[in-house]
């Protein structure tokens, strides 16, 4: 998260077209500290307090970027997306496209989801924006990601939607480099190699595979973990190379499992090159409930466990 | 082809005549070429009134009724838009969004989709972009008495006078939601809402173009001296269907009161004020009619968009 902060003000202080909008972003620091310093730093006309109107923010944001503005908006939490669905499916999405290819909108939806420190709001709705032509939906894993992708995000001349992981923001941390860097939107990264099973994990999923394949090396089965890192565009290449060398295939995402972005994964895999695939694929995410706000939530969603014990059985259930 | 408005030594009276002409004209032979083109006969005064006094920097978003006028006094090409609504080659749009749209160059809110509502937040928007540049740039923005119920007007007038934003909000007030009479689903006037925002809120008789611009004057003086939004709903009167083959049963059944023409009534009023003889009236209509009859000519043997539109490679940037 502070490797998202520092992308925002890095841009902020070389791009006077880049501002921020979104709730408790001045004074309180940002929902989860995720706007830390900035108010300071770049004052109230930059780091915009908004009122609870989350279609309003959106429109608004949308409406800057047109005029010339480069604006970021924030959406407290993922659960708050479908306030502003109209300006986030029927207009963002279609701005450059409907108008012949002339409109730019250089905006970037910032956005958090799944279960986190405090547990509140954990639904995870990105695949919805995945199925949209217009958006580009990137879900980063690492801090390194982070920073690099936000950059990328601010910099790219459509709509961006900027997922973050909730559970990451108090995971492994690791050093960043300093100056503006780009993490390209779209493909895709080998977090781990491994001869048996390709996992693609996506956002907070990615530690949950790493976790697995260290439990499953000692039994002697090695997980490729893909680190899908952009939901839209997916990067089918990249999933199809990792299958044709492991010929098997995982994918694991915080969200539900039903028209998921994992279903998109094995698509891409089966409608390209469906001899290449060894045994049954396996798709990993939340139980079909309403994610629960309770304790009883750790048992809607997945875990390490979850994945070990896929790759046992896709192992076990390899034709000969 | 230049608009028969655009020739030169007209008086600002007739001009705004020939603008007004221009759009009954257009609407006419829109309707008759496409049944479902949305018609905007007797609402002129309301749409031209809202836009006539803008500077070319401004930002416009025109409600979907009867916009092509409006585009036009931006500088839009009346062919370019005629294509759109005939689904013929040439439009801004490539065929791609509802046909009510305008040229992005010209500073216009463009419509894509054509969910009633969201306009009213790019709108807002436009208006945060100039006061963010710290221009006196402003943003004029129209929309139904139906779409005036959507929560996106709540959000952006509380945002945009939260924030004090250089807009004006003009209620096109026409008495219809489709089929629906505005007195069963407003039960107050729109312009009352204003003060829940703490900003003007006025009414006013949306046939009558003088009284319009007026009105907008101080509205737009406001918006511009960083004063913040206003709220403004001017009252017409929907003379035709919801779309041009509406058959309208439901009229009968929710009779209402017509509206003195907002054209009759100004082309007299020049005549009155002795600054046009009913002979310039009518060549300015004849024109008019002629400049709409050519373009209709010239766009209706163009070809249909079709798959060279679709444009594969234009989603992004
Ligand atoms: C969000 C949304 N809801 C419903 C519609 C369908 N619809 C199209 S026009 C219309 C009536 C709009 O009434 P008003 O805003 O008063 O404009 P008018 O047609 O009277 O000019 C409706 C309901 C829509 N386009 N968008």
């Amino acid at each position: 998260m502070e490797a998202v902060i520092e992308a925002i003000a890095v841009a902020m202080r070389e791009d006077p077209r880049v501002f921020y909008i979104g709730q408790d972003v001045g004074a309180m620091q940002g929902s989860m500290q995720g706007t830390k310093g900035l108010w300071e730093e770049f004052g109230p006309m930059r780091i915009r307090e908004a009122p609870i109107s989350e279609s309003a923010m959106v429109g608004a944001a949308l409406g800057a970027a047109l005029f010339g503005q480069r604006p970021i908006v924030e959406i407290s939490f993922g659960e708050f997306l479908p306030a502003a669905m109209n300006q986030l499916i029927n207009q963002a999405p279609n701005l450059h496209y409907m108008t012949g290819g002339t409109a730019r909108v250089p905006v970037v939806v910032r956005t958090r989801v799944g279960d986190g420190p405090y547990g509140g709001h954990p639904q995870d709705y990105s695949a919805w924006f995945a199925h949209v032509p217009g958006w580009k939906v990137v879900m980063p894993a690492t801090p390194v990601d982070a920073k690099g992708m936000m950059t990328a995000a601010i910099r790219d001349d459509g709509p961006v939607l900027f997922f973050e992981g909730m559970s990451l923001s108090h995971a492994a941390r690791a050093p960043v480099p300093l100056d503006a860097f780009e993490t390209p939107i779209g493909p895709a990264r080998i977090a781990r190699e491994g001869r048996d099973v390709t996992v693609v994990a996506v956002g907070s999923s990615l530690p949950l595979a790493v976790r697995a394949a260290g439990e499953l090396a000692a039994e002697g089965i090695e997980l490729e973990i893909l680190d899908l890192r952009t939901l839209r565009p997916l990067d089918r290449d990249a999933i199809l190379a990792s299958v044709r060398r492991t010929r098997r295939l995982i994918t694991v995402h915080e969200a539900w499992v039903a028209g998921g972005i994992g279903a998109e994964v094995v698509a891409s895999v089966v409608e390209e090159a469906p001899e290449v695939l060894v045994a049954p694929v396996i798709r990993i995410g939340a139980a079909a409930v309403p994610v629960p706000s309770g304790k009883v939530r750790p048992h809607a969603l997945p875990n390490a466990r979850h994945i070990v014990e896929a790759a046992r059985r896709v192992m076990a259930g390899t034709r000969a | 082809m230049l608009a028969p408005v655009e020739a030169k030594g007209l008086s600002e009276g007739l001009r705004l005549y020939g603008w007004m002409a221009l759009s009954r004209e257009l609407d006419e032979v829109l309707c008759a070429a496409n049944p479902r083109w949305f018609p905007s006969a007797g609402e002129e005064a309301a749409m031209v009134g809202a836009f006539c006094d803008l500077r070319p920097d401004d930002a416009i978003a025109a409600h979907y009724r009867g916009p092509l006028v409006i585009y036009m006094m931006r500088g839009a090409e009346m062919a370019r838009l005629v294509a759109q609504v005939l689904g013929k080659v040439g439009g801004y749009n490539k065929g791609r969004s509802v046909p009510f749209t305008g040229p992005v160059d010209l500073k216009i809110v463009p419509w894509v989709a054509g969910d009633l509502g969201t306009s009213l937040g790019v709108a807002t928007g436009a208006a945060l972009a100039f006061q963010q540049e710290g221009s006196d740039r402003i943003c004029v923005c129209t929309f139904g008495d139906g779409t005036a119920n959507r929560g996106d007007f709540h959000e952006n007038l509380n945002l945009a006078a939260s924030w004090r934003l250089p807009i004006v909000y003009v209620c096109q007030h026409n008495g219809w939601a489709i089929s629906q009479p505005a007195k069963d689903y407003l039960p107050a006037p729109v312009a009352n809402r204003a003060a829940g925002y703490a900003i003007p809120g006025l009414e006013v008789d949306g046939n009558d173009v003088d009284a319009v611009r007026r009105t907008m004057m101080g509205a737009i003086a406001r918006a511009r001296e960083g004063n913040g939004p206003s709220l403004i709903e001017a009252r017409t009167w929907r003379a035709k269907g919801h779309w041009a083959a509406d058959p309208q049963d439901y009229r009968a059944i929710h009779p209402d009161t017509p509206m003195a023409d907002p054209l009759v009534r100004y082309g007299d009023r020049l005549i009155q004020r002795g600054e046009a003889s009913a002979t310039d009236l009518d060549r300015l209509r004849d024109a008019a009619r002629a400049a709409v009859a050519s373009t209709l000519e010239a766009v209706r043997v163009l070809p249909d968009t079709g798959e060279a539109e679709l444009g594969l490679d234009e989603v992004h940037p």
